[in-house]
Order: C-alpha cells, then structure tokens, then sequence
C-alpha cells in the first residue's frame, strides 16, 4: 500500500482517533519538553544540569498524564513547578514566583483539601461517583454539600488560571527563564483542568449539584473573560500578553464545564496539548518582542528571520484563538457548548473576550514588524540564536500537526 | 544600487503589496460568507497599515487609520456567532428572549457596526474622509474605498440585519444622519477632492438605506449605489489624474449629467419608499432628512464640477479615446439600468410620487446649473448677480463647515465622556491589582468566602 494514498492517510488518521488521549498530550508534552530542551541550552552552564532535565521531563510526564490525572497528582504538579523555580538561588525572579505559586496555591490546595474531607464524611465515600450518588439520596443537609462542594473546586480554578488568579500566568512567564516558563504554566493550567473535570466527573447523576456546580463555574468563566480581555487590552508587555491569553485559554475550559458537560479525556487532551504548544511558541517569541511605546521599527526577528516570527506569531494567534488555527476550534467548542446549554451571558462574554484577543494577536503582529524604517538609519543590531529559532518552528510545526490530526477535523 | 534605488524599489514593493491585499479584501467582501467579509477587512486593514508604516509621516498615517481594524472585529464577532448559532441548528427568526434571538441580535448588531463603521455613520471615526490615505499621489483617493467597503458589507449581509426592525430603524436613522452631514462636509470643504471624498461617503449612506429600505431588488441597489458612488469615485480618479475629467467643455458636460443623473437614480427609490411607501417603511422626518442631502449633494455635484481649461499645446495621443469617459458613459447608464430592473421587479411607483421624489435632486442639479457663478457670469442680466451670489456661497459654506465640525466636536466629546466613566468603572479594579504576593492571598480568601456565601444566596 502506498504509504501516501488517500486511503493509507484515512488509515492512519483513523488509527490517531482510536489511540488513547495520551498519545495527543503525550505527542504535544515531548514537544514541549524538545522546545524547553531547546532553549536550555541558550542557559548559562550552571543551569545546564541534568537535574534541569529531570524537572522538564517530569513537567512533560504531568502534562503527559492530565487527562487521566487524578486530583491528588495537582498538588504534585505544583509542588514540582514550585521546586524547580526556587532551585535558582541566583535569580530573584524565578525566586519571587514561586513564593507567588507557594503562597497563593498552598491554601487553595488546602481548602479544596478541606472541602474534598467534608464531602468524604458527608458521604462516606472518597469516591466521587458514590459521593453524587449518596448525595442525591437527600440524606445529607444541603448545606453540608453546597459548602464543601465550591471549597472542593477552588484549586481547580487557581490553576488554571482564570481571573482574578490570571496573574500567576502572567509573573512566571514575564520572570522565569524562557526553558522553564511554557512548561511550568502549562503544567499548572492541565492539573488544574485534571482537577476539575476528575472533580465533576458523572455529577450529571446529582442534579442539584451540577446546577449549583454550574452556576458557580459560570460565575468564575464570566470573571475569567471579563478581567482577562479588559487585561489584554490595556498590556504592553507580550510576555504578559501571553500569560493572558493563556488565562483566558484556561477560561474556555471553565466555560465548557459551566455549561455542564465535563470534558472527556480526548477533549482534555486536545486542550492540553494545544496548550503546550501554543504556549511553547508564544512565550519564546514573546522574548523577542518589544514592549510598545508608540511605533518602532520591527525587531531583529523579524527583519532577519521573517518566516521563524510569523512561525511565532502563528503559535500566539493559536493561543487567541485567531480563524484558522487549531486554537479557533477550543474556543468554538466552548462557544457551542454554551450555546447548547443556553448560556447566553457567557457565550456573549466569551464572544468578547475572543474578539480581545484578536486583537490583541494583531496588535502584537503589527508592533513585531514595526514600521519601515530605512535600510541605512536604523543598524540591523542583535543575534537571534539558532536554538530560539529552532523551539518556534518546533511549536508551529506541532500546532500545525495537532490541527491536522485531530483539531481540525472535529 | 544606490540607495535612492533601494528606497524606490522599496516603495513600489510597498504599494503593490497594500494594492494586493486591499483587491483580495473587496473579492472577499463581496463573497457570502460572513468569515470572507471578516477576513477582506482585514485585508483592507492590513493594507492602509502596509502603506501607512511605510508613509514618509509614519507617525501620523498609523494612528489615523488604526480604528480600521474596528470594524473587521465587529465583522469577526457576528461571523463567530453565526458559526456557534448555525452550527447548534438552534433556527432562524427566534425570539428576543431566546439564546439564539439574542444572538441574531447582536449579530446583526455587529454587522451594521462594521458597516456603518466604514461608511462614515458612526461618530468614532467620522471625519476620515477629510484626510488623504497614507500612500503618496494616490493617498487622495484611498479613502473612498472604505465607504465602499462599507456599503458591500451591508449590501452582501442585508438578510441579517434588515429582518429584524428595530435594528433595521436604527440604520436607516444613521444612514440619514451620514447622509446630510456628508452632503454638508461636501459643500463645506473647498478642495474638489475632498468634497468627491464625502459625496462618496454620502452615495453609500443613500445607498445603505436603499438597502435597509428594501425598495429594489439587491441587483438593482448594487448597480444604483455602484452608479453614483463609482462615479464619484472614477471623478476623483480623474482629479488625480490632472483633471482629465473635467478638462475641455464635453467630458465636462457629460461627467456633470453622468453624476447627476445616477445621483438621481438612487435617490428615487429612497425618497419615494421614505415619503410614501408603506405605512410601516414611510416616514416624512426620514424623507425631508434624505430630501436635504440629496439636493445639496446633486448641487455641489453639479455646481462644483467646473470645467478646466486646456493648457496643453498638443494633446496626447492616447487621450484621444479616454477611459476615464467610458466611465462617465458607464455612470450615465447604471442608474437608468437599474431602475429598468427594478422596474421590472416590481417597482412602480406613481407619477406624482415620482415627481416628488426627483424633485429634490432636479432642484440641487438646476440650482447648480442656473445658479453657479460661472453660469451667472455668462448672462449678461444676471452678471451683476454673481458677487453677491458668490458673498453668500462663502458665508454658507462657513455655515456648513462650521455646523459639521461643532456635531463632530459634539460626538467626539460624547464619546469621550462615555470612555472616562468606562474608565473610571475598571480603574478601582486595576488598583486592586499591585502585584504583591499578600494581595493574590487575599484575592484567594476573598474567592473562598464569596464561593461558600454564592450557594446561601441561591
């Protein structure tokens, strides 16, 4: 059989669709882990330790196994991310994020610790299905439930990152090394999505509870959207824009659960990678943008590499959900999902905050070409290293085949 | 290469590179799907800011034509909506109260932004068509797509937006306003250019409401509006090119009978359907509006057309048959053509109303034919008229420029007002934001309690 006809292409896409979720995650995390590899070696010697390879191959492994994480692997995750940030005692960056990470999910691990201990003796059960089970007896007082049913949510939500907690993304990939920053936000944002779909996961069978749930999540993605698009529009920072527009990726998540149907693993799976891809592409051109005082002419990027930027770029649309990449296709998933559920303030919200981000990728691709200045006045000044080149084309080659497989074709 | 060669190669790289994408943006506008309109926008956006980066007056060209990407977001909301609404199978003409009325609603909603945007009737931008676009000699006429642009928007989405009524009302009222305050700026401003500029501006608003009026079939409002906005257009053309349309006393009397009678053309559907049409359509404030705008529009576009005189010893051989006159020939047929099909589709309205209708363009057209001092100075009776004549013309002119800017200034200040309270409605929450790691605690006791208060309140 030709290897290239049609029905040898059909059957390897078929074969994609009936591998397990773990290959799309797993594909786009060793990604991931090739960029930040990449780009760790543009460290100082010091930081080229194995030890550093070890931290991204275990965020990879965790990006890896989201979609079928359970909610104890979370508070592994973030103790990982927070471990590798503060083993750089000679930056004061990666030091003051993790004592943002530690300080901000250490007790949001703990209440959702509290809450999960409260519906384990409400119920007698640690098992969720039982729990929405036993619930729907009526045996328990429901205000027993409706409080630790939030409080058992509340991690899920600082980790992915959803306003008001959308600053955590923005501080780790403005301060923390370009090796680490993607993997660790990225690492973060999937255990947090693994938190809350594990969480809710068959609540359909308890239906005071998944109104309550609801209600609660459309709240969160309603704040997620609104700060996180009035966010993008007034940053001048791309590293911050990036970690925004992550937010509000993490948002889409938060929408698709509000609207009551809990993602698959396949789903997850399609989120998290696109995630560590787009992710890997946008912050690593990021780095190499300016940050906006008025017209400039076009950085060093992209007047010596045009292709390598717009391979960036391609990455940061992905990441805003710009027509045609394979981003475009979550945040419709989530838009429909609204739809279907007939939340019409969210899904006008989400409207928004898509159009925020729109332009916020087309403000960002305007400031990377800057103006035209001629050949003589401004010098060509500033190496752009081979390895940064490298981990962009990696991303967008990566989107390209993510959208290819699977996004695109839903 | 020199560097002057360099620069030069440069330019032409430039102006054909924005000439591409703003041709591919039109092609896709004209298409049906609501995601090619989004996209040509686009296009067209990203093509004044290819010329406008590579402008001499960077500085100035890229602020003024920023606000172009406005209505290409407004065009990508309703063309994302539709996806959502379409794709759920969730129906058509739903209820306000439903998701997907709701959902038309603001569809329809950003669809006229994006049009209404690029056509001059909303107050964020107004005024662009004062200023030359951002690309060398042909900067003047750059601006006139816009308005086209917007006017094929409407034009090609109608289905969305004139089925709902409300939304409808709303265009129409917009349209009109567009329409005399273009007609005003056009005989306000004294460069022929720029008074081409907002006639053009002000063909797309009679076009638009042609359009939302419903009164013709959508070939024949396309041939009506293209009629008189093209020829417009191929004058100002012209303009640029030496004044090739208005030198020597036929193309000049052609070209003033050609932007006379599609001008005309277009304004009998709108003004007979306004003034006495249906109940539900007609309405006489809306037709004195359009009567107003119509009539000072046909009369700068007559009276302000003057012939130039023949300078050139020896004419060029290549303008014995000149393009620019098969133009005003093609100008001259549209409107009668279209009104041919119309006709055919089924509109026919009465002699009298008719008459009514052509009178405002018929009085602006003879105003300006009889009333000019060109015209004035040519009779000997009247001679002693035309410095009085002229006295008055500078003094409404003023009038209307001074009446155009004070609306401006108005809207400019409306606006303004509305952006501080909006501002000042985020800024509390933008304070509450410093970056200390004690506030992302805070931010998270806060979150706890108000998720554990939430269910109470249920």
């Amino acid at each position: 059989m030709n290897l290239f006809s049609h029905a040898a292409l059909s059957h390897w896409l078929a074969a994609f669709d009936a591998a397990s979720p773990l290959v799309i995650s797993g594909s786009a995390a060793a990604g991931l882990l090739v960029t930040s590899l990449v780009l760790l070696g543009l460290e100082r010697r010091a930081v080229r330790s194995p030890v550093a390879v070890a931290a991204l191959a275990a965020l990879a492994f965790a990006i890896a196994w989201c979609p079928v994480a359970r909610p104890g692997w979370a508070p592994l995750a973030a103790g990982l991310v927070t471990a590798a940030l503060a083993r750089d005692r000679d930056d004061p960056l990666h030091a003051e994020c993790s004592l943002k990470l530690l300080w901000v999910m250490g007790p949001a691990l703990a209440l959702s610790w509290a809450g999960l201990s409260l519906l384990t003796l409400a119920t007698g059960t640690p098992i969720v299905i039982e729990q929405w089970a036993v619930l729907q007896l009526g045996l328990d007082p429901r205000f027993l439930w409706s409080t630790a049913l939030p409080l058992a949510l509340l991690a899920g939500l600082v980790l992915l990152g959803g306003a008001p907690f959308h600053f955590w993304v923005a501080d780790v990939l403005q301060g923390v090394r370009p090796w680490l920053a993607a993997a660790a936000v990225v690492t973060l944002q999937s255990s947090g999505a693994a938190w809350l779909s594990s969480r809710l996961e068959g609540i359909g069978g308890f239906p005071a509870g998944r109104e309550l749930v609801s209600d609660l999540l459309g709240i969160a993605a309603f704040a997620a959207f609104v700060a996180g698009a009035a966010t993008l529009l007034v940053q001048r920072r791309p590293e911050r824009r990036v970690g925004t527009l992550a937010s509000l990726n993490g948002a889409i998540m938060l929408a698709a659960l509000a609207a009551g149907r809990p993602p698959g693993p396949a789903a997850l799976a399609a989120w998290s990678g696109h995630l560590a891809l787009a992710l890997g592409g946008a912050a690593t051109v990021a780095r190499f943008l300016p940050t906006f005082a008025g017209p400039a002419p076009g950085v060093p990027l992209f007047r010596r590499h045009p292709w390598t930027g717009i391979a960036g770029l391609y990455a940061l649309a992905s990441l805003a959900g710009v027509p045609g990449t394979p981003g475009a296709m979550l945040w419709l998933a989530s838009a429909k999902a609204l739809a279907a559920a007939g939340r019409t303030g969210l899904l006008l919200v989400l409207s928004a905050a898509w159009i925020a981000a729109l332009t916020a990728a087309m403000r960002q691709w305007r400031q990377a070409f800057g103006v035209a200045a001629p050949a003589a006045s401004v010098p060509l000044a500033g190496r752009v290293p081979l390895q940064a080149r490298l981990a962009l084309w990696i991303a967008a080659c990566g989107l390209v085949a993510l959208g290819a497989l699977r996004l695109w074709r839903v | 290469m020199t560097d002057a060669t360099t620069e030069s190669h440069r330019a032409l790289r430039v102006t054909r590179t924005g000439g591409v994408l703003c041709a591919l943006g039109f092609v896709l506008i004209g298409w049906p799907s609501l995601f090619a309109a989004a996209l040509g926008l686009e296009l067209v956006a990203a093509a004044f800011w290819c010329w406008a980066r590579a402008a001499e007056d960077r500085a100035e060209q890229l602020p003024r034509w920023a606000w172009l990407r406005r209505p290409a977001s407004a065009l990508w909301l309703a063309a994302g909506l539709h996806a959502v609404v379409r794709d759920t199978g969730l129906g058509v003409q739903p209820a306000f109260q439903t998701l997907p009325g709701v959902v038309a609603r603001v569809e329809a909603l950003a669809v006229l932004w994006g049009g209404l945007e690029l056509m001059a009737a909303l107050p964020l931008a107004r005024p662009f068509s004062d200023r030359a676009g951002p690309l060398g000699a042909t900067g003047p006429w750059l601006p006139v797509m816009l308005p086209a642009a917007g006017f094929l928007v409407l034009w090609r989405h109608a289905a969305l937006w004139t089925d709902l009524p409300d939304v409808r009302t709303a265009a129409l009222v917009l349209l009109l306003v567009t329409a005399c305050l273009a007609a005003l700026r056009a005989f306000g401003r004294r460069p022929w250019t720029a008074s081409l500029r907002w006639l053009a501006v002000g063909d797309c608003a009679l076009g638009g409401a042609l359009v939302a009026l419903r009164a013709v079939p959508a070939d024949a409002a396309l041939l009506l509006w293209l009629g008189a906005c093209g020829g417009h257009a191929l004058l100002l053309a012209g303009e640029l090119g030496g004044a090739a349309t208005r030198r020597g006393p036929r193309p000049h009397r052609l070209w003033r009978v050609a932007a006379w009678t599609a001008l005309a053309s277009l304004s009998w559907p709108v003004l007979s359907t306004l003034g006495f049409g249906p109940p539900d359509v007609a309405n006489p404030a809306f037709a004195l509006a359009a009567a107003a705008a119509v009539a000072l529009a046909a009369w700068v576009s007559v009276g302000r057309l003057v012939e130039a005189p023949e300078r050139r010893t020896m004419v060029r051989r290549e303008a014995a048959v000149p393009l620019i006159q098969i133009g005003a020939v093609a100008t001259l047929a549209a409107g009668p053509v279209a009104l041919a099909i119309a006709w055919w589709s089924g509109f026919e309205p009465s002699w009298t109303d008719s008459l009514a209708a052509l009178t405002p363009a018929i009085a602006g057209g003879w105003a300006a034919g009889i009333g000019g001092r060109r015209s004035l100075a040519e009779r000997p009776t009247l001679a002693g008229l035309a410095p009085r004549v002229a006295a008055r013309g500078r003094r409404a002119r003023r009038a209307a420029r001074a009446a155009f800017d004070s609306i401006v200034a108005f809207e400019r200040r409306l606006v303004a007002v509305l952006g501080r309270i909006a501002f000042a409605l985020i800024a509390p929450a933008r304070d509450l934001h410093t970056g200390d790691a004690q506030e992302y605690l805070l931010f998270l006791a806060g979150v706890a309690v108000l998720a554990l208060v939430l269910p109470l309140l249920r």
